[in-house]
């Protein structure tokens, strides 16, 4: 399932990889059960409209848990290690809403072998979420 | 650039990297001195000084610098 490993230098600014989603309802439960996270606003619709929501409000964790896959498992892939994360949510994601993960590559280091990504969640052309990741590249050898 | 003018570029990258508003990069400022200044910050550190002077370091040239003003010393050879 995971790409073959990819040597630092074979990585450009400018590269990108995204995943389309629609977090489902199966999902939002079980991220409540492993986080803990029961609050209304992401469980209970009427509750969610009564604060001007259209439905329930997708986790903001659950999100970076997509960005996690995007960063584990296609940029820059299995010899990721994540080390920083800069975020904001601009606009909440709906259960269900279809919604585009971007992860662009904004700086390739050499010298401490690890990159910097800008990432991008958008529904429609409409950005939900925008950040910067670090990732080093570690190798078995 | 001259020296000076690169320290006061230098200083508030220092600033968001180890999160002090009071840390000023000087000649002999050295990871010994801010104990925030770990692996991971040191990537962080170099990563951003790469950005904020559009220039790149090599490993070599990393593990050779004992401390800030080395730091200085080779980005004015980069620039």
């Amino acid at each position: 399932m995971n790409a073959a490993p990819k040597a630092l230098a074979s990585f450009e600014v400018g590269q990108r990889a995204s995943i389309a989603f629609a977090v489902t309802a199966e999902e939002m439960a079980a991220f409540a059960a492993l986080s803990g996270d029961y609050n209304p606003l992401h469980s209970d619709a009427a509750f969610a409209a009564a604060r001007g929501f259209a439905g329930r409000v997708v986790y903001g964790a659950l999100l970076v848990a997509k960005l996690s896959r995007l960063i584990g498992m296609e940029l820059p892939g299995r010899d990721a290690l994540w080390t920083g994360l800069d975020i904001q949510f601009a606009a909440p994601l709906l259960v269900g809403e279809e919604a585009v993960l971007e992860a662009v590559v904004a700086q390739v280091s050499p010298a401490t072998k690890s990159m910097v990504l800008r990432v991008s969640l958008k529904r429609d052309d409409r950005v939900l979420a925008r950040g910067k990741a670090t990732v080093s590249m570690r190798d078995g050898g | 650039m001259d020296a000076p003018s690169i320290y006061q570029k230098l200083t508030p990258v220092f600033q968001e990297v180890f999160d002090d508003v009071n840390l000023i990069a000087g000649p002999t400022l050295s990871a010994k001195d801010v104990p925030e200044w770990d692996s991971l910050n040191h990537i962080r550190l170099v990563v951003s000084i790469e950005s904020e002077f559009k220039i790149k370091f090599t490993i070599g040239e990393i593990t050779a610098m004992k401390n800030v003003g080395d730091l200085v010393a080779l980005i004015q050879k980069k620039i």
